[in-house]
């Protein structure tokens, strides 16, 4: 079984094949870059892109993997969440594809898609597992029992933690999408140099990031403009460090809540 | 020349397939007035639909058409998305139309009688363009109702417009003498004899160049800081 996936829920036009037994024969992202200088995606664009750019990564998908359309017994494609607009191109385009080859297709829910990623080679998993998912618009702790879904058991009461990096880059300065410009600069910096809320004392396995981001913007208004410079490897590593540890506090949680296998 | 037609511009869905024997056989959806379209819902299932009445398979298909706005953007991405991958999946060409041509192309223009085609854009504005024997006296524009009434009214000819935005803008464009068909004409929508007509006659495009007539720029602003 060879399964043909589209993904267009953010602002990446995605498509790969992979086998039923879990290989992944390619994996295409074609990552817009339009929307940085707008501090943030702009879902009419991202739809436009996604429309200019989903044949072609589809083609390449297929190309890649060695196959076509011929070749592909399945069509996949997530439904949601995400962008309204953005994801209707890739359901218009699967639908269409399915429809016109008569292939079975395949809506897939956005988050069971990140947790089914775990099923695949080269390292796959098999449940019974905690799942992490963690990015841009998520954060939630899932309990894994099959490889038909997942039970929430941990979620975010307001940012997602990667909104909590774009926004504690914001503040130091580092522009949009400013996530991985921050990781890079707490590559250099000390994690130990400011105590930043890790909400390890706040019970449950759920996440809270918003105080995290008021205690960055108080200590970067306490040390002024200058300090705030001259230390921004140190305040980057600390916070980085303080959301890390809040997302592996509630794993360690969930964990030790779950019946050993 | 068999042909599967697709338009989804206006909140309507349209499917419609012409036969070699030249019949035309439509599927289709409209929503009454003001709601939104219900492309993603129904638009591929209408294409569906129509190939059956034609008893058509995708493999007696020549060519796809497609309405390429302007239009509602969500409507058009729906519409061209699907005409592209319906397009890839069976290797066929495909032909973008106009949705403007299109419109006026179904109002059936007595002689040299200008036919203004108006399709609401929301937000106040309408696409639209004005054709006299089929050749543009007024190229595609998002407009004011206003604009575009004294703009036909300059052309200083009979004119009768057609469309939703038409029907909205009525008041508008009969202070400036524009004749507006009753409400629930015909006229008003995008046709399957219209679109099969033109898709047929217009050369193919590129699959990955056709994208959607859009004629108006994406509100994209920084967010505030
Ligand atoms: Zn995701």
């Amino acid at each position: 079984m060879t399964i043909l996936a589209l993904e267009t829920s953010c602002d990446d036009t995605c498509a790969a094949v992979v086998t039923r037994a879990g290989e992944i024969r390619s994996n295409v992202v074609s990552s817009q870059g339009v929307h940085d200088r707008f501090g943030g995606v702009v879902p009419e664009i991202a739809s436009r892109h996604h429309l200019e750019l989903v044949n072609a990564v589809v083609d390449d998908a297929l190309a890649t993997a060695g196959t076509d359309l011929g070749g592909v017994e399945a069509v996949a494609v997530t439904q949601g969440p995400g962008l309204v607009g953005a994801l209707l191109v890739g359901v218009a385009t699967a639908k269409a594809l399915a429809a016109a080859r008569r292939l079975p297709l395949v809506p897939v829910d956005h988050l069971q898609g990140h947790v089914a990623a775990n099923f695949l080679a080269p390292e796959p998993m098999e449940p019974p597992f905690v799942c992490l998912i963690a990015s841009g618009g998520h954060t939630l702790l899932g309990r894994v029992r099959d490889h038909h879904g997942y039970e929430v058991i941990g979620r975010t009461l307001d940012d997602a933690a990667g909104e909590a990096f774009d926004k504690g880059a914001r503040l130091l300065g580092l522009g949009y999408p400013g996530g991985p410009a921050l990781s890079r600069l707490a590559a250099g910096g000390d994690p130990e140099a400011f105590a930043f809320p890790t909400g390890a004392r706040v019970a449950g396995l759920d996440f809270s990031f918003a105080g995290l981001k008021t205690a960055l913007l108080y200590t970067v208004r306490d040390l002024g403009e200058e300090e705030t410079a001259r230390r921004a490897a140190d305040l980057a590593a600390s916070y980085e460090h303080a959301i890390v540890e809040a997302l592996m506090a509630r794993v360690e949680r969930a964990l030790a809540a779950e019946p050993s296998p | 020349m068999i042909l599967l037609a697709l338009d989804s511009s206006t909140p309507s869905s349209v499917a419609a397939v012409l036969r070699a024997d030249g019949r035309v056989v439509e599927a289709r959806d409209d929503p009454p007035p003001g709601s939104r379209g219900e492309h993603a819902a129904r638009l591929l299932a209408l294409a569906e639909d129509a190939m059956a009445g034609a008893e058509t398979a995708w493999d007696d298909l020549d060519r796809i058409a497609v309405g390429a706005g302007p239009g509602g953007f969500t409507g058009l991405r729906i519409g061209i998305a699907t005409a592209r991958a319906l397009a890839q999946a069976r290797g066929l060409p495909l032909v973008p139309v106009g949705s403007l041509d299109a419109l006026a192309a179904g109002a059936d223009a007595a002689g040299d009688e200008v036919v203004a085609a108006v399709i609401d854009a929301r937000r106040g504005e309408v696409f639209a363009a004005a054709f006299a024997r089929g050749e543009p006296l007024l190229e595609p524009a998002a407009l004011a109702p206003d604009d575009l009434a004294s703009r036909l009214a300059a052309l200083d000819r009979p004119v009768r417009a057609v469309g939703d935005g038409a029907v909205r803008f009525r008041q508008e464009l009969a202070r400036a003498g524009i004749s507006v068909p009753a409400d629930d004409s015909s006229v008003h929508r995008i046709g399957a004899d219209a679109l099969c007509r033109l898709g047929a006659a217009r050369a193919p495009a590129e699959r990955d160049a056709l994208l959607p007539d859009y004629r108006r720029e994406p509100d994209a602003k920084p967010p505030q800081r």
